[in-house]
């Protein structure tokens, strides 16, 4: 469990709780009770469904029913529906799971479920020349690209949200750009540069915008320099934008970048620890074209100081200065 | 010792483990029966690294593990008539293991059961039901470790799936495209360090990255800006040993905050002082300590999450390095 407050409660309140969760454990066990003797007879009939609707909208971490309930729709009542008849019960187990989602947003098992629901839509509504036979697998794939909007909204550091993200963008029958993609992690940013999900997302999107020579790689790294610095103003205590910096300064060796960023005034720890980085990588991989001397003991000074600032990691420090400058 | 006045009170952590079992009256026992197996190996493991494995019946642990067992798809439920699934599986081999009962299983179904779950791209699912995670590859290495038929694992398969998941940052994720979690860079290191292939890990960057989980209050946290909680102490420092950088964290304020978060009522170690303590968070924070070398404490594979010399003995020791054990 995580984030439950321990309660100092009298002996008469523990009991008292207790008298009213007996019924409550009455009535789950008769229900758990049912639910899996049905599994076991393998009853897979309409009825046998509402029971699971009603034991996993109690127990939604429950994996076996989830497991149950998908056997019901498709060895019961699937092949005895029509396309348009699988299409709704699927829609039903899509409110379902968005019912559980909004009380319970890091539930592996809820989030399987939706994505299988999403993976069995059948072909229609069209057919063969009439109409677009993956018509509602468009509708059904569009909506949660919206849904995953909204709940990222609410949380936008929610890893289970950003997965289904990147599986709905990949299932879309007719794919985003990617450069939309990209739009959408600027909008996350701009409205909270401390969020790292976003920032990772972003490192994911252009590293393929790069790779695939859609966007021109020396161009792009001025504006994100631009954004970066203009999020380190900001907020200069913020870890995310100095990671993600360091991993756009890691794949370029543009000299120019460093010395400017050598004239950071900030006292920040994450100024300072990135300077003995950048430091070393001019010692390393420019030393014919840089004062050797002055930069060992600038890393040494910087080094000092994050001793102070930083004690708790001062073992990383002591390492850094003893073997790697 | 600061400690001294804030020590790890082990009789009530092991009493409390002993009366978990004995909730059955409490609804919320139940509403946790599909994390049962889980839970055991936890409640296990920890008294295992407080040196009282006596405190919980053998037998009766075992019987319940082999009730669990699924004859249809020869893997673990959680909890009897519950479906096989990849977690509990894993958690039954540990606990059997543990207990020098591996003779009650029938390997080679176990190992079709789990080898059955390995997708095209090299992950692994959690079962038919095909959720793919990173944390499924860890199990399936670990569990394959444990009986001794790695051999029978397509290895450059499952490493490469890993090597995909490594991110900007030097951790790694959930699946390819998933941003770095302690909880998953755990897994991915625990199973390179098994597969031997550390040299797929940005050895710099990574633990860099891990160092910045621990927070002012010196309690570490699983990605940044979030909250501290007990569980990071073993992921990230497990993480740590398997990279030999356990000296990035404070230890000092680390083994604080853990025994911070103890309730010195009803014994237990929760996620953050304060909050209600459950046998997950006793285990992680008692392994936890016992990496950080905290006295009384007996030592832990950081890879397999089990008695160090338990592992050692089946010859599955790798080259991790936890701090030295300190005396009283």
């Amino acid at each position: 469990m995580h984030g439950v407050r321990r309660a100092r409660q009298t002996q008469e309140a523990l009991e008292a709780k207790r008298l009213k969760d007996q019924s409550k454990l009455r009535d789950y066990l008769a229900l758990s009770d049912d639910v899996l003797a049905r599994k076991k007879q393998k009853d897979w009939s309409r009825e046998a469904l509402r029971a699971t609707t009603q034991l996993l909208q109690v127990n939604p971490e429950f994996y076996t029913i989830w497991n149950y309930r998908r056997h019901i729709l498709v060895n019961g009542i699937f092949p005895e529906s029509t396309p348009e008849q699988i299409q709704d019960l699927l829609k039903d187990d899509l409110s379902l799971t968005m019912a559980a989602l909004k009380i319970h947003p890091k539930v592996y098992w809820i989030w399987t479920h939706r994505g299988w629901c999403l993976n069995n839509v059948p072909s229609g509504p069209g057919v063969d020349g009439e109409g677009d036979p993956r018509g509602w697998e468009k509708e059904l794939w569009n909506q949660e690209l919206f849904v995953v909007e909204k709940l990222l909204d609410a949380d936008p550091r929610n890893f289970h949200a950003w997965s289904y993200r990147r599986v709905v963008l990949a299932s879309l029958p007719v794919s985003k750009p990617e450069t939309s993609e990209l739009a959408y992690t600027t909008r996350k940013i701009e409205s909270n540069f401390s969020n790292f999900s976003a920032w990772h997302q972003r490192s994911k999107v252009l590293s393929s915008l790069w790779s695939t020579g859609r966007l021109d790689q020396t161009k792009s790294k001025e504006e994100e320099f631009d954004l970066v610095q203009n999020a380190m103003y900001t907020d200069p205590r913020d870890q995310s934008v100095w990671i993600y910096h360091r991993w756009l300064i890691g794949s370029d060796r543009e000299i120019a970048v460093i010395q400017s960023l050598l004239e950071e005034e900030t006292h920040s720890k994450w100024c300072m620890e990135s300077l003995v980085h950048y430091k070393r990588l001019l010692l390393h991989n420019h030393a014919a074209l840089v004062d050797k001397s002055a930069l060992t003991r600038d890393c040494i000074h910087l080094l000092e100081q994050l001793r102070k600032v930083d004690p708790g990691r001062r073992a990383r420090y002591d390492e850094i200065e003893i073997t790697r400058l | 010792m600061s400690h001294e006045t804030n020590p790890l009170l082990i009789p009530l952590h092991v009493s409390y483990i002993q009366n978990l079992g004995k909730n059955k009256n409490d609804l919320i026992y139940h509403l946790t029966a599909h994390l049962r197996m889980n839970a055991i190996y936890w409640g296990l493991t920890a008294l295992c690294t407080m040196n009282h494995r006596e405190a919980l019946d053998r037998d009766e642990m075992i019987d319940y593990v082999m009730s669990c067992w699924d004859e249809e798809t020869g893997g673990f439920g959680a909890h009897p008539d519950h479906d096989a699934h990849i977690l509990s599986t894993l958690s039954a081999i540990q606990i059997l293991v543990t207990q020098d009962a591996i003779g009650r299983l029938d390997i080679d179904r176990v190992v079709k059961f789990i080898l059955s779950l390995q997708q095209p791209s090299g992950v692994f699912a959690g079962d038919s039901f095909g959720e793919i995670d990173t944390r499924f590859s860890y199990i399936a290495v670990n569990a394959l470790s444990l009986l001794g038929r790695l051999g029978d694992l397509d290895v450059e398969k499952t490493v490469s799936y890993i090597a995909q998941c490594r991110n900007f940052d030097g951790g790694f994720g959930s699946r390819i495209g998933a941003e770095s979690h302690a909880g998953q860079v755990f897994v991915c290191c625990a199973a390179l360090t098994i597969l031997d292939r550390l040299d797929e890990i940005d050895t710099p960057t990574l633990s860099w990255w891990l160092a910045e989980r621990q927070l002012p209050n010196g309690g570490l946290n699983g990605r940044p800006e979030k909250l501290e909680d007990v569980c990071y102490s073993f992921w990230v420092l497990a993480s740590l040993s398997m990279l030999k950088k356990v000296h990035y964290i404070d230890s000092d304020k680390l083994i604080s905050f853990i025994l911070s978060a103890q309730d010195p009522e009803g014994g237990g170690i929760a996620d953050r002082p304060g909050d209600m303590p459950d046998v997950f968070h006793t285990h992680f924070g008692i392994a936890g300590l016992s990496l950080l070398g905290y006295p009384g404490l007996v030592d832990i594979d950081p890879v397999y999450c089990m008695p160090a010399a338990l592992i050692e003995t089946l010859g599955l020791r790798k080259g991790w390095q936890s701090l030295e054990r300190r005396m009283r």
